[in-house]
């Protein structure tokens, strides 16, 4: 689902080239579920942007859902998102002037389809929020704002989820809920997940943990353990 | 497996897209006009303006259409100078009209009985028949057949108000007209053909054509005008009946019009006045046009997480450009239907205010023409200034949720949209010069309007680059104050260049109405004479100069023999189709005024040809102007065709003179050597310089010894223009204001944008220590140095554009009126600072703790 081969990210800025990542190799099954964890600046976020075609790389191959993303343009990228990725935000990243049934529709409007009401409306009963279809992000508590863009980001039934600090502006309790919720969706659906974050029993929830640390993938859990197992 | 560009499909076919850009904008709108109030402003104040403008000017042209036939007094008229027409030219007209009324009209003295008061009036002498077209209202409501009748041998007349009030008269008193006695009888509440867009010397008296044998002023070479008006049969065109009369009797020299062309010095005027108002208003526009863009690029900036977003989930570049567009133009079409619906309602105000000014009410109605072009003008401008923010927000990219101070995204606009840009700013330009009566006036607004945004745009950032160069003053408000004026996304640039355009065009016409307002009202009566005296008999002329220099306080006297005659052929082409600049066809409406002379008069400037030899008796030589052979494109060797008294004159220009018409002394277009006008009936012009106190006088006694003589008294003239001028001056001054209001929109626009990071800028600085006195003091600073700057800058462009118009396009003396421009320049620095208060008292209101809570 994933192919990362030498990837590099360097970024211009006024105090000078900023190099973010460095030489990245990852690859990722599809169905897998993977969580990114890292010091702030290692380029977890970054590496998610890149994969999700929202960045392009400096050097290096990126193929994410059967795509080479450095072939597509910055229009074909937002095309193929829109029918392969799914994107879920720390800061929910709703539309303020559309409803909770319009956001989650978007997508599937943006891909044309005449049922993108009614699927996004069972994608909201999905998520517990039949009840909430006209009101605006404004007058949703956050947990539910959280849980319309994840129905937007599973509407479309995207190949793979990417999920950037999900919970990160959410209580405990309802940031664990709307984990659940995901993984619960992810596990329907057969998604791939690339869930970013700092929590590292969340991220222990995936089937691989992937540590980054100054631009450089430093340790993959769960290949450990199969070579572990192998050796 | 690899997948190739163009594999992800879109919203099929373009009307799918549009219609899915336009839900998502409608979406958007949900949102409030908050970010849009200036931008509507901006776009409706313009809009309004050039939509009034025009709907007042049709309004006015349609009343003047309207009435034709009574402005005129017929279907056709034609006007004879001089001499009335012979019986061949009256039969002619009788049967080819269902009815001619005839009139007789000059100057003329009126005199109070007891001699104690006087005054120039307009005189005219009706028929039976007249009016034809319209009624003639008196006051009381005369019968026609007692108006006019003698009783006891006395004529009637009936007088405008006017005249009634300087001369004392009520009526049943008698009044002095040449050698006449005439018994007022009625005033003139309203007269239907009353002469329209020149200046009155004075009040109108009207009595019988019977009756003006009395005054003995008809006499030959008098100023007189023959009118004849024309009823004509039902069903007989009048286009049909003027081309006739040319072909059957060809070189008559008299005038002829039809009502289409009833009032053409008016339709002019009007035009012109109306080219100039709608410069200025389109100015406004313009000026507004940087609210626009200002505004949209505001509201887009609020947007960037949002277009990130719907990137993010799929939507491609050229749609988050149409859903703004959309939002854009339905915006802006709000706008531009508010400026239309108040420019449409224009005329119901201004038909009040216009009057008295206007010899027919203005027609009350709706005139889709100049509201098309304004709403084409208001249209163009959102677009020319809201595609460049809108190309640069279609580039936001995706990862702008994530990151943008690392790397700040590219934001150039593509190609396409640049040359986008510059086809709407095309369009605009061309619209301008398209839709003017003037093309080659509205080319030289646009590239002065070019000029302009190009030369405050370079000050601008020349003042920015200043403010960085200053350094770092150890005086920590000067030194917040140039800060704020030099950091990046700093309004400095869009504020000089807006609210300075806007008082550049208060400048120029500040700078204009007083340089010319000093030319009538101080330095032409410093240099004019008192009197044009007009009509004087030959036989009269020893006589009037002997009489003139005996007068007390006389410093002078001068007299020219004079007729009048048309000029007909250039070239031997007809004037009608021969190609004349605009401004020089004036001089081919009417008969102009004409002299001879063996030497060239005193001060005489000849810049083409020679003169010739005082005892010249050649063939007909003419000295011509300057200035008017340049607009009629003709040169030294080339023939003019002149109508004297019916008679076509070819003469061959001799030589070319630039005439000074500001000395208004005995200035003459058109000069004839000796040997042609001798001969031929004229009477002679003189002008008399006296001290004002002498005036009185001198005027009791020509005119108490040549009754057949008018006086002009170039004071009350001058009064005449200096009043007309006036009324334009107020029109110009109310839509300059309205440039200047567009440029405080941009200001107050940027205030607003502004307006959180000066609350955040003040909480810091409470934070940090600063007193509210420093922050105010800081703040003060900062609008003072951008309001000083702005109006230096605008004071310099405005004066040096005022100078061009006065000294290049009006050939008149520049004075540079330092008062003026300063007044201007207070302005501005009020506007600013009081704008820079509000918002700083605004900024210094918030409490801190919530917005370092949040921040």
């Amino acid at each position: 689902m994933i192919l990362l081969d030498d990837v590099h990210l360097k970024l211009a800025s006024a105090a000078g080239d900023v190099n973010i990542l460095r030489g990245l190799r990852l690859e990722v099954a599809a169905g897998e579920s993977v969580g990114v964890v890292g010091p702030s600046g290692a380029g977890k976020s970054s590496m998610m942007m890149i994969i999700g075609g929202l960045e392009q790389a400096s050097a290096g191959t990126v193929r994410v859902a059967g795509a080479e993303l450095s072939r597509l343009t910055e229009d074909e990228l937002a095309l193929w998102r829109r029918d392969a990725v799914g994107i879920v935000f720390q800061s929910f990243r709703l539309v303020a002037t559309m409803t909770a049934l319009e956001n989650v529709a978007l997508p599937l409007e943006l891909a044309g389809r005449r049922d993108a009401f009614a699927r996004a409306e069972r994608q909201l009963h999905a998520v517990g929020l039949g009840h909430r279809l006209q009101h605006y992000p404004e007058q949703l508590s956050g947990g539910e704002q959280q849980r319309t863009a994840l129905a937007r980001a599973f509407v479309a039934e995207p190949k793979l989820l990417l999920a950037d600090e999900p919970t990160g502006n959410l209580d405990g309790a309802t940031g664990q809920a709307v984990i659940d919720l995901m993984f619960e969706l992810r596990a329907r659906a057969g998604t791939t997940l690339l869930l970013i974050t700092h929590d590292r029993a969340l991220a222990g929830r995936c089937d691989r943990v992937v540590h980054l640390a100054d631009g450089l993938i430093v340790g993959d859990e769960r290949r450990l353990i199969r070579s572990a197992a192998a050796s | 497996m690899t997948a190739l560009p163009g594999q992800f499909a879109r919203v099929n076919a373009l009307p799918g897209q549009l219609a899915l850009a336009a839900r998502l904008a409608r979406r958007e709108l949900r949102g409030g006009l908050r970010g849009f109030r200036i931008f509507l402003a901006c776009l409706t104040l313009g809009v309004f303006a050039i939509a009034a403008v025009g709907s007042i000017s049709a309004a006015v042209i349609a009343g003047l259409e309207r009435d034709a036939r009574i402005i005129l007094g017929g279907d056709v008229t034609v006007r004879l100078l001089h001499r009335p027409a012979t019986p061949e030219q009256l039969d002619w007209l009788t049967r080819h009209a269902a009815a001619m009324s005839q009139s007789v009209e000059m100057r003329a003295m009126a005199r109070a009985v007891d001699g104690a008061r006087r005054t120039l009036v307009e005189l005219k002498a009706v028929d039976d028949l007249y009016p034809l077209y319209g009624t003639l209202d008196l006051e009381p409501a005369v019968p026609r057949a007692a108006l006019f009748a003698r009783r006891g041998g006395v004529p009637g007349a009936a007088v405008e108000r006017s005249l009634a009030i300087r001369l004392d008269l009520k009526l049943g008193d008698r009044i002095l007209i040449g050698d006449g006695t005439f018994e007022l009888r009625a005033v003139i509440a309203h007269e239907p053909d009353r002469g329209v867009g020149g200046i009155d010397f004075g009040p109108r008296v009207m009595i019988g054509l019977d009756g003006l044998a009395d005054t003995a002023l008809v006499q030959p070479g008098s100023l007189v005008e023959y009118h004849y008006r024309l009823r004509l049969p039902p069903g007989v065109a009048a286009r049909g009946v003027t081309t006739a009369l040319r072909r059957d009797l060809p070189d008559v020299g008299w005038r002829i019009r039809d009502f289409r062309q009833a009032t053409p010095g008016v339709d002019r005027f009007v035009n012109r006045i109306t080219l100039f108002l709608t410069l200025v208003g389109l100015t406004a526009l313009l000026v507004g046009g940087v609210g626009v863009g200002n505004a949209v690029r505001s509201y887009l900036d609020s947007k960037t997480a949002t277009i990130a977003t719907l990137k993010c989930v799929g939507a491609p570049g050229a749609l988050v450009f149409r859903i703004y567009l959309m939002l854009v133009l339905a915006l802006g079409g709000f706008g531009v239907a508010i400026g239309l619906t108040l420019g449409a309602l224009a005329p119901l105000v201004a038909g009040r205010a216009l009057g008295a000014l206007l010899p027919v009410p203005i027609a009350l109605g709706f005139y889709p023409v100049p509201l098309v072009s304004a709403g084409l003008f208001g249209g163009l401008t959102a677009l020319a200034f809201s595609l460049w923010p809108l190309a640069r927000a279609r580039e936001i990219p995706a990862a702008s949720l994530f990151r943008d101070v690392v790397a700040p995204a590219r934001r150039r606009p593509r190609p396409v949209y640049l040359a986008a840009i510059a086809v709407a700013i095309l369009l605009l330009a061309g619209l301008a010069v398209w839709s003017a009566p003037d093309r080659t006036l509205a080319a030289w607004f646009v590239v002065g309007a070019a000029a302009s945004f190009a030369a405050f745009r370079l000050l601008a950032l020349g003042l920015v680059r200043l403010a960085r160069a200053a350094g770092r003053p150890h005086n920590p408000r000067l030194r917040l104050a140039l800060g704020n004026l030099q950091r990046p996304g700093a309004p400095t640039a869009s504020v000089v260049l807006s609210l300075g355009l806007g008082l550049s065009v208060l400048v120029i016409v500040a700078l204009i109405e007083g340089n010319l307002s000093r030319e009538v009202e101080e330095r032409l009566p410093a240099r004019a004479p008192s009197f044009f005296f007009i009509d004087i008999q030959p036989d009269q002329l020893a006589a009037f100069e002997t009489l003139v220099k005996q007068q007390p306080g006389v410093t002078g006297v001068q007299e020219v023999p004079m007729l009048r005659g048309r000029i007909t052929r250039l070239n031997g082409v007809p004037v009608e189709r021969a190609a004349v600049q605009p401004d020089s066809r004036w001089a081919l409406d009417s008969d102009r005024g004409l002299t001879y002379a063996g030497m060239p008069p005193a001060g005489t400037r000849i810049v083409a040809g020679s003169w010739w030899p005082a005892d010249y008796t050649g063939p007909p030589l003419v000295s011509f102007d300057a200035g008017l052979a340049a607009g009629m494109g003709l040169k030294v060797g080339d023939s003019l065709t002149i109508n004297l008294l019916g008679r076509e004159v070819d003469a061959r220009i001799a030589n070319l003179r630039e005439i000074d018409w500001s000395s208004l002394g005995l200035n003459f277009a058109m000069i004839f050597a000796p040997g042609l006008l001798e001969a031929a009936p004229h009477t002679h012009l003189a002008i008399a310089y006296a001290s004002e106190a002498a005036e009185e006088p001198l005027l009791r006694a020509v005119t108490d010894r040549f009754t057949n003589v008018s006086a002009i008294r170039v004071k009350d003239a001058l009064d005449a223009i200096n009043a007309i001028l006036q009324a334009i001056a107020v029109a110009a001054r109310i839509t300059a204001s309205v440039t200047l209001a567009a440029g405080t929109l941009v200001l107050a626009g940027a205030m607003v944008a502004e307006h959180q990071r000066r609350v955040y800028d003040a909480v810091v600085l409470k934070v940090l220590g600063a007193t509210r006195r420093d922050l105010v003091g800081a703040f003060l600073l900062e609008y003072g140095l951008l309001g000083l700057a702005t109006a230096a800058i605008a004071s310099v462009i405005g004066s040096v554009a005022a100078w061009l118009v006065v000294t290049r396009i009006m050939h008149a003396e520049w004075v540079f009126l330092p008062l003026t421009v300063a007044a201007v320049a207070a302005l501005c620095g009020t506007i600013t600072i009081g704008f820079g208060l509000v918002g700083t008292w605004r900024a210094l209101g918030q409490k801190a703790a919530p917005l370092l809570r949040n921040a």
